[in-house]
């Protein structure tokens, strides 16, 4: 197949960069994740996970099977910050944001 | 917020969950992304004959609607627009609206969140134009829009060819289904429409077009041929959704004919966590029926942990329902019942956990 065929759509990562990978020592998802940014775009590897797991059996000689999946942390689905920390202004993440946008002369909100 | 039960996913397999727990007067939360409960069914006009035997023979949009209308009287709070998002240390799920995020705490939670349709690779597969079957049903089904006017149907299986069918149906010149197999299996065989021509030992080499699919060049028994089109529709089977099952600490497992990855359960579909558990398309792909049955076998157990049913009443309602499951997993395809059994198997031997006396009559029959 050419090469220069897309696995990861969301980052635009084809065949090659992902063989590339393979042959620097990549053994795992997470691994051409970690070279390559394959699958941290807008849809989280939800795509193209099991493409790069069936290259990775084609390319090391193992049954996918033995191929792990990627690792699987929170926040599981893309999350904006402020609906984690929150409206409120005693929250601690949200207080350093609005204080370090202090203006001189501006008042700290209560 | 707290709860009996929590259930990730108003699919079908969660919907029915909530009924068999809710209508004891459990008090049952469900958590589900969309507008609408339903899940898939929402745009699945296809009919399902192959149901538990409470259920009538009837299409996906009205099983849909069966399912979420039993729960209207029943203590279920459902939270549309709402995605698990996370895990608290103590366990509670992380739920987020987009807004806010908060925790719910409940004795039991069930993880029906189905499966995600599996792409394909070949050069030009991220033109427009390509989509996956599932897509394309939503596109026509649900938003009320044709996908295409000649499409290329990749991949055989009974979903494929159902939405062959009905893209067929709403007037799409459906010019072939390209299977890479030499040979189908006894479903696929049995429902083959001989006006859709079927292309086995075939496989995509390049879609190519300026800004969307135009032609597309197609290896037929080792020869090429070209073929205009401007939709292509992807049918590679499903695999389970994984994504809550390690940060709530269950082990995974790898069945094929499951689906590839799934959360690893005992024969009650309890997780390595136990007071987690999995049902439906997430629990390995199968039939609706089996969709079904297997939120019943779940339900049936957490109703036995909240003390609701007697360890006795909850054996026999277990032994029927597995009963039920292979006579119906069966009926569609054997060896996703016993892909099951062997997974079920394994876990038990690898916790260290005997089998129930009850799945003794189920191995032999197997």
């Amino acid at each position: 197949m050419d090469k220069s065929t897309i696995v990861c759509r969301c980052e635009e990562i084809n065949i090659d960069e992902i063989e590339t990978a393979i042959k620097m020592g990549a053994s795992t998802f997470d691994d051409i994740k970690r070279l390559t940014r394959c699958g941290m775009g807008p849809c989280q590897s939800k795509v193209c996970m099991n493409l790069v797991r069936e290259l990775l059996s084609e390319n090391l000689g193992k049954p996918l099977k033995e191929i792990p999946p990627s690792r699987m942390r929170m926040p599981l689905k893309i999350t904006r910050l402020g609906s984690l920390v929150g409206k409120e202004s005693s929250n601690n993440v949200l207080s350093v944001f609005s204080e370090s946008s202090l203006e001189e002369g501006e008042q700290q909100n209560e | 917020m707290e709860t009996d039960v929590l259930i990730i996913g108003a699919g079908p397999a969660g919907l029915n969950s909530a009924y068999e727990i809710a209508s004891n007067g459990v008090q049952t939360v469900i958590v589900d992304e969309s507008f609408f409960p339903g899940g898939q069914l929402k745009q699945q006009t296809q009919y399902f004959n192959n149901l538990p035997r409470q259920f009538e023979a009837q299409r996906g949009i009205t099983l849909a609607e069966t399912l979420a209308n039993r729960l209207h009287s029943l203590p279920v709070t459902m939270l549309h627009k709402h995605t698990m998002i996370g895990v608290y240390k103590d366990g509670s799920i992380g739920v987020s609206n987009g807004e806010s995020t908060f925790p719910i705490k409940a004795k039991k939670v069930i993880v029906t969140t189905g499966a995600a349709e599996e792409t394909c690779l070949f050069p030009g597969w991220t033109l427009p134009g390509v989509m996956t079957v599932g897509a394309a049903q939503i596109l026509m089904n649900r938003e009320r829009v044709l996908p295409g006017k000649n499409a290329i149907i990749l991949g055989c299986n009974s979903f494929s060819q159902e939405v062959a069918q009905q893209l067929k149906d709403c007037g799409v010149n459906i010019l072939g289904i390209i299977e890479k197999n030499t040979s189908l299996g006894r479903e696929s065989r049995e429902r083959l429409h001989s006006d859709i021509p079927l292309l086995l030992n075939s496989y995509i080499t390049r879609a190519m077009g300026r800004g969307e699919v135009e032609k597309v060049f197609i290896n037929h028994n080792g020869s090429e041929q070209e073929w205009r089109a401007d939709l292509i529709c992807i049918g590679n089977g499903l695999s389970p959704i994984l994504e809550p099952f390690e940060i709530l600490d269950c082990s995974f497992t790898n069945k094929e004919k499951l689906g590839g990855l799934l959360p690893g359960y005992d024969s009650n579909f309890k997780t390595e966590n136990s007071s987690v558990y999995v049902a439906g398309n997430a629990a390995g792909i199968t039939c609706m029926g089996g969709v079904l049955l297997t939120a019943e076998i779940a339900a049936a157990d957490v109703l036995r942990h909240l003390g609701v049913l007697n360890r006795e009443d909850a054996a026999r309602q277990t032994t029927y329902l597995w009963k039920e499951l292979l006579r119906i997993e069966t009926q569609t395809d054997s060896e996703v019942f016993y892909a099951r059994v062997a997974s079920i198997q394994e876990f038990h031997e690898k916790n260290n956990i005997p089998l129930p006396t009850s799945f003794h009559a189920i191995l032999e029959e197997c």
